[in-house]
């Protein structure tokens, strides 16, 4: 509750940070939302002359998009340093968040907005509710599939950048994983054979946004609610104590690069 | 009533050597190479409650590393810590709801907001209810005369105003202790004076406790009782600032100006003869072993005095020399 508190109070100042440049903000919102537009165009192309592929239609692609870019964007702009945790690190800059009292990672993650994610937030509940899945109980499995998806997009690329503690510096191998979770969460699982979709389960989350929570949605089964509560709760621990443990290793930096 | 108690803290830095890109890196997670850097090295030290405390040293003599182990930014390799009771490293949250911390090379304000937005933030952080930091503000603001600075955002502001606001912001949670590393770098003659003399007032009326790093020594001299000179991650030095002053500026430089010219021989035992003009001399004696009455009473033998200046030499000189005569050893192994 208390952390409740603190973390409106975070976004109200990234807020006002915005508002300073606010046209910029308006540009980058607005820019996202036609990107993703773009994007969509090549589906519409591609079931305007297939109908439909497996079993899934335009329609499910739209539903699809929309929890994909309804969790991306909640994560970016609530939670924004989920994408630069390794420069954090590695530049020193987590001596600020250790020095205030509250949890490090939550007061990291939430420090930073990016404006762009409200333009993927708009285009995802936009995609939603012209995806013909707007029924009260269309829109409850709709917040939940958005919620662990919000949580294993976090969780994965933070348990990625945090083995910048290990490792130094990891931006490198943090920019792969994150295009690969954001790629891949935008297909359908049909798409692919099973060992590809067992890779999208585990070692690249991607499935657990996308496809799985769409098939939630598309219709009630028990299986996929379990499997991606499961897959958000698992991915959470594991980036909490991951961080954490790297936490012991974490060596400031009295601006210090070593180059070899 | 001690606030910080350190007993044999140990910090070694394992600087990786790797090289950019992803192959490195998957190369560093098997076979990680690393050099090692001994920045703190068996440091003890106490601090009793509302002291105020310097630490001194040169560039890379562990200090800002002292600092963060405090405040548990940092984890030691070795040795215990305890500040207000807590050990830092293991009751990190506890233990920053009562302290305070400046580090003057990373601001803590957030750089595109005003100040005051920054404060109210921190008010948030701290758990103070609304009431309380606003009443804390107005008495910060006017304790570091910087009402007309918290509505500019703070990139716009001078190092010097936005360091004001820094340390401001260390205390609004009324902390029972702050931390500054080098609060003053950068800084101009006013500027530090300012800032100087706010810390001062909150240590006399609110009893904070103050250890400050600094290079410094102007620092030292207005605020701190008591000194601890490190070097290569070790005490060299440890004392009260008076007693420094007392054992060490024992050294009186002199400047004389004659009516006449003086002569070139000019020469008395016990005093080094720094300079010799044509109407003046320069010289500096150590009052332990040669009496001021000596000095001057020869000085007036010479001739007639039209002017003369008696001052200390600078504190910073002092310090030089206790580096340079403490044991050195290599601060690196390879
Ligand atoms: N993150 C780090 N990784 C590796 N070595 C480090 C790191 N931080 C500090 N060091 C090394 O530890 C030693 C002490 O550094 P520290 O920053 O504590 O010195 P300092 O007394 O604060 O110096 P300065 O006056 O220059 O700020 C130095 O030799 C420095 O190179
Ligand atoms: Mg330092």
């Amino acid at each position: 509750m208390k952390n409740f508190k603190f973390l409106i109070a975070l976004w109200k100042a990234n807020l006002q940070a915005a508002m300073e440049f606010r046209s910029a903000f308006l540009t980058q919102v607005i820019f996202m939302m036609v990107n993703n537009g773009a994007y969509f165009m090549f589906w519409v192309l591609y079931f305007d002359k297939f109908k439909a592929v497996q079993g899934w239609t335009l329609q499910d692609m739209m539903l699809l998009y929309g929890i994909a870019a309804t969790a991306w964007g909640t994560a970016a702009y609530f939670f924004g340093h989920f994408t630069t945790l390794a420069e954090v690190i590695t530049q020193g800059r987590l001596d600020y968040y250790l020095s205030l009292p509250k949890p490090v990672l939550l007061h990291v993650l939430a420090s930073r907005s990016i404006g762009s994610g409200m333009g993927d937030i708009i285009y995802g509940i936009g995609s939603f509710i012209i995806s013909g899945y707007l029924t009260a109980d269309g829109v409850l499995r709709f917040a939940i599939a958005v919620f662990t998806g919000v949580c294993i997009f976090i969780s994965f690329l933070t348990i990625i950048q945090s083995l910048s503690f290990w490792l130094g510096n990891t931006v490198a191998l943090s920019q792969i994983a994150l295009s690969a979770v954001l790629t891949f969460s935008l297909y359908p699982s049909a798409l692919f054979n099973a060992s590809t979709k067992f890779v999208l389960l585990t070692i690249i989350p991607a499935a657990l946004i996308g496809s799985v929570p769409a098939e939630f949605v598309r219709a009630f089964t028990w299986q996929s609610p379990l499997q991606i509560s499961a897959g958000a709760f698992v991915f959470l621990l594991l980036a909490v104590t991951i961080f954490h443990s790297g936490l012991r290793k974490y060596e400031s930096g009295s601006a210090i690069q070593v180059e070899v | 009533m001690t606030s910080i108690e350190v007993h044999d803290l140990h910090k070694v830095f394992q600087t990786k050597r790797k090289a950019a890109g992803l192959g490195a890196s998957v190369r560093a997670l098997f076979k990680p190479e690393y050099r090692e850097v001994e920045a703190v090295r068996q440091l003890s030290f106490q601090m009793e409650s509302g002291e105020l405390l310097g630490f001194i040293g040169p560039n890379g003599a562990g200090k800002s590393t002292t600092i963060k182990m405090l405040t548990g930014i940092l984890h030691p390799t070795g040795g215990d810590a305890k500040v207000l009771g807590y050990v830092p490293w293991k009751e990190r949250q506890k233990l920053a709801f009562h302290i305070g911390t400046v580090f003057g090379q990373r601001p803590q304000l957030w750089y595109h907001l005003p100040a005051i937005d920054t404060f109210t933030l921190f008010g948030k952080i701290y758990e103070l209810d609304d009431r309380e930091t606003k009443k804390r503000i107005d008495f910060l603001t006017e304790a570091f005369e910087i009402r007309d600075l918290l509505e500019t955002p703070v990139r716009k502001l001078s190092l010097g105003q936005r360091m004001r606001c820094e340390v401001a912001a260390s205390l609004l949670h009324r902390p029972k202790l702050i931390l500054l590393d080098e609060p003053s770098i950068g800084l101009d003659v006013v500027a530090k004076q300012h800032i100087r003399d706010a810390i001062r007032r909150m240590n006399q009326e609110e009893g904070v406790g103050v250890l400050l790093t600094s290079h410094d020594a102007g620092d030292l001299e207005a605020l701190c009782k008591r000194v601890i000179i490190i070097n290569h991650g070790q005490i060299v030095y440890e004392d009260k600032v008076s007693n420094l002053k007392r054992k060490h500026l024992t050294s009186k430089l002199v400047e004389v100006r004659y009516a006449q010219e003086v002569p070139a021989n000019f020469h008395l035992d016990g005093v080094e003869v720094l300079k010799v003009g044509r109407y003046g001399v320069k010289l500096r004696f150590d009052t332990a072993h040669t009496s001021v009455d000596k000095v001057m009473a020869h000085l007036s033998s010479v001739g007639d005095l039209v002017d003369i200046t008696i001052s200390d030499p600078p504190l910073e000189e002092v310090i030089a020399k206790i580096y340079r005569e403490a044991p050195t050893r290599m601060s690196r192994r390879e």
